[in-house]
Formats: C-alpha cells, sequence, structure tokens
C-alpha cells in the first residue's frame, strides 16, 4: 500500500515537474504565436477597412478629422496609449454608431457627432470603444464568431470578400458579450476620468439614446449595446466617489463647427 | 514497468483476452482522437464485461482501466483547455503549451506501455505499470 502510494506520490511529482520544467520555455516566441496573431489581425483590419472605405463614404474634411484627432489625442496622451497605433476614420452615415475593428481601426459616423449634445460624450463613446481595442475585445468577438483558423484563412489567400464583409457587419451592428461591454464601460470611464473628461456624459447620452427619441434604424450604438439604462445607471455608480477634473478639449466654435459639419 | 511472475500460469485463451484488454484501449485513443474520453470508455466496457473472467483477465483489464482513467483526468484538462481556446476568451500561452507537451509526452510513455503490456500478455507474460499494477494488486484478488 505504502509503496503504492509513494509510486503514485512520485508519478505525479513526475509530471508536474516536467510540467514546471517546460514552463520556462518561451513557447509562445518559438512557435511565433504573438506574431501571426499580429499579422492576422493587422491584414483582417486592412481587409475590413478596406471593404468599408469601398462602401461608404469617408469624411475627407481636415477640420473635422483635425477636431476629432484633438479629442483622441486627449485621451491617448493621458492613458499612455500610442496614439499612432490607432487609426481613426470618420464615415459620413445617418447612423448613430462607432465601432472597433481589428489592427486598431477606430471608425466613428458622423451620426453619433451629430446627435452628440456635448464632447464628453462623444469621447465617452470613442473611450468605450478604445477600450475594446485596447482589451482585445475584438479579436475575442471574431475568434468566438468565426474561429481562429477561418481568420487566418481569410488573411492568408482565402480570397473571401463576402466573408470580410460579414465580419465588417458583425462588428458594426452586433454587441460583444454581456461582460465585455461591461468591462469596456469600466476601461472607457476610467480614460475620461484620467483624460479630464466628465464621464457622467456618457451615462447621459446612454439615457438619451435609450429613451427612443431616435428612428430605430439610426441607434445603432444603442441597438448594439442593450441594456442602455442600466448602463447608465452603472456608469454613474461607478464614479459616484470620484473626484472628477473636468477640462473641455474643444472650444464651444470648434465643437459646434464639428457638429454641424456635415 | 517490470514483467514478473504471475501467481499462475495463464491458458492461451486468457493471454488473448488480456491483450485484448490493452489492445483495445489501444486502438480507441486512434479512433477517438481529439476526444480523450473514447479510450477511457472502451477500457471501462472492456473491464466490465470482463470482470467476471479469470484471474489473469480481470486483473489486465482493471490494470488497462486505471492507467487510462488516469491519463484520461489529465487529458480531459487538455482538451477542454483548447476548447476554451478555440472558441472561448481563452488565450495560448506558455501554460497551455507547457501542460500540452507535458500531456503528450505522458500519453507517448503510455501508449509504449500499452503495447508493450498487449505483446507481452499475448505470451502469458504478467507486466506490472508503475502505480497502476500496484493499484490493481489492491483492488484485484484472485
Amino acid at each position: 500500500m505504502a509503496k503504492t502510494l509513494l509510486q503514485g506520490f512520485i508519478l505525479i511529482l513526475c509530471f508536474f515537474g516536467l510540467f514546471f520544467a517546460l514552463q520556462q520555455v518561451d513557447f509562445v516566441t518559438l512557435f511565433k504565436v504573438k506574431k501571426i496573431s499580429d499579422t492576422t489581425e493587422k491584414k483582417l483590419g486592412e481587409m475590413i477597412w478596406q471593404t468599408i472605405e469601398n462602401t461608404e463614404t469617408v469624411v475627407e474634411n481636415d477640420s473635422v478629422n483635425e477636431l476629432i484627432d484633438k479629442i483622441v489625442l486627449r485621451i491617448t496622451d493621458k492613458n499612455n496609449i500610442d496614439r499612432d497605433k490607432i487609426s481613426v476614420h470618420v464615415v459620413q452615415s445617418d447612423e448613430i454608431n462607432a465601432f472597433a475593428m481589428p489592427g486598431d481601426h477606430l471608425v466613428i459616423y458622423t451620426g453619433l457627432i451629430a446627435s452628440c449634445d456635448d464632447e464628453s460624450e462623444l469621447a465617452g463613446v470613442i473611450c468605450h470603444e478604445m477600450a475594446h481595442i485596447q482589451q482585445n475585445h475584438v479579436m475575442k468577438k471574431l475568434v468566438k464568431e468565426i474561429g481562429l483558423s477561418a481568420l487566418i484563412a481569410i488573411t492568408t489567400g482565402g480570397n473571401s470578400p463576402q466573408l470580410v464583409k460579414k465580419l465588417a457587419k458583425e462588428l458594426s451592428s452586433a454587441a460583444y458579450d454581456r461582460e465585455l461591454e461591461t468591462e469596456a464601460d469600466r476601461t472607457g470611464v476610467d480614460y475620461m476620468i484620467k483624460a479630464q473628461l466628465d464621464p457622467e456624459k456618457l451615462a447621459d447620452f446612454l439615457y438619451k439614446l435609450a429613451s427612443a427619441e431616435y428612428l430605430p434604424e439610426q441607434f445603432y450604438w444603442v441597438s448594439t449595446h442593450p441594456e442602455s439604462k442600466e448602463r447608465a445607471k452603472a456608469i454613474v455608480k461607478y464614479i459616484k466617489d470620484e473626484e472628477i477634473v473636468k477640462k473641455t478639449v474643444l472650444s464651444k466654435t470648434e465643437w459646434n463647427y464639428l457638429k454641424t459639419a456635415f | 514497468m517490470t514483467a514478473t511472475a504471475f501467481s499462475y500460469v495463464p491458458g492461451e485463451h486468457e493471454a488473448e483476452k488480456a491483450s485484448n484488454s490493452y489492445l483495445m484501449s489501444m486502438v480507441a485513443v486512434v479512433a477517438g482522437l481529439p476526444l480523450p474520453i473514447v479510450n477511457v470508455i472502451a477500457s471501462v466496457i472492456f473491464y466490465l464485461s470482463n470482470r467476471n473472467g479469470t484471474y489473469f483477465v480481470r486483473w489486465h483489464a482493471t490494470q488497462s482501466m486505471f492507467s487510462q482513467l488516469g491519463l484520461g483526468i489529465f487529458n480531459s484538462v487538455s482538451f477542454w483547455w483548447t476548447v476554451s481556446i478555440v472558441f472561448g476568451d481563452e488565450n495560448v500561452s506558455n501554460n497551455y503549451f507547457a501542460y500540452l507537451f507535458t500531456v503528450v509526452i505522458f500519453n507517448l510513455i503510455e501508449f509504449v506501455s500499452t503495447i508493450y503490456a498487449a505483446i507481452e500478455t499475448r505470451k502469458g507474460k504478467h507486466v506490472d505499470f508503475w502505480f497502476f499494477g500496484g493499484l490493481t494488486h489492491l483492488i484485484c484478488k484472485p
């Protein structure tokens, strides 16, 4: 009996000993896992963006892009995010929508800008989407939806424009898991606080869009982000004890120009 | 793993059946890949259908089942870990590869041991696996 127990103990010890020894090897680098996934993500982002570029009207107005960039720069600077890593695109559309894409692309629809009453509302949505980017939610979502092998196949020769279109649609009009949305909300609010933007405005924006004053086909950002009122309440609760310093990014003239530029 | 003398010399039919208990789990491993449960089920079924057999057959069916069950637990962890990477939120990590390779190495040892045991028992020789042999001796009595 004692001999058998000892043998069992040694066997388990051997298993975990081998496991521990193998843990010392950097397999992820050895198998270039990160490189493959990074390349896949970058390529996928480029392909999806190309599809959007071909089907939608991209805003080329430099003044608009500069003003959006000012807001994005404030967020990235104050949160130690590499600004150059993120590509921000403004697309002409009545849809009140913004979404993140693989390869750190962020798409903002002009309908969203026009529906915001304050720069912090817009900044709130940008922060939320930026949180999805920073926490790798975009690839997690796509891997879950169609699988990593399919994503790699698309980017490594599989000429499948229909599938890329489907991915673009999926990203722009389907919500993430509730858990990921909550995480993005919280991180987004943290970004706003650090960037001295008013996070309460994000809650206001959610309330506003949830109270059906827009046409259903317009408020994509809310319909793709369900339970908006609950999320707004959660944000208000989250920032209750926070000391918030507010500092505007754009002047009143700049904001008014941005809102009415389309 | 050691080849030792059994309490009696098994007959030809017994040796064949005992050898089959190892062969069956081995074939099931190949047929059931990547599902780690098929070989476990196969060895359990073989054990259940031979639990009233002669001591030599019973003993080897039990040892085969224990060794498959033991490895089955570790295989299941690697299987579900892989599933959560492919379909869930889990990321590929060094820990995952380390675990996977540990399990693969143990499976290879098990595979070779099973082939050896199948050959030896077919010759009527008795084979004691490390730990699982001792465990079988504790449970399986003449």
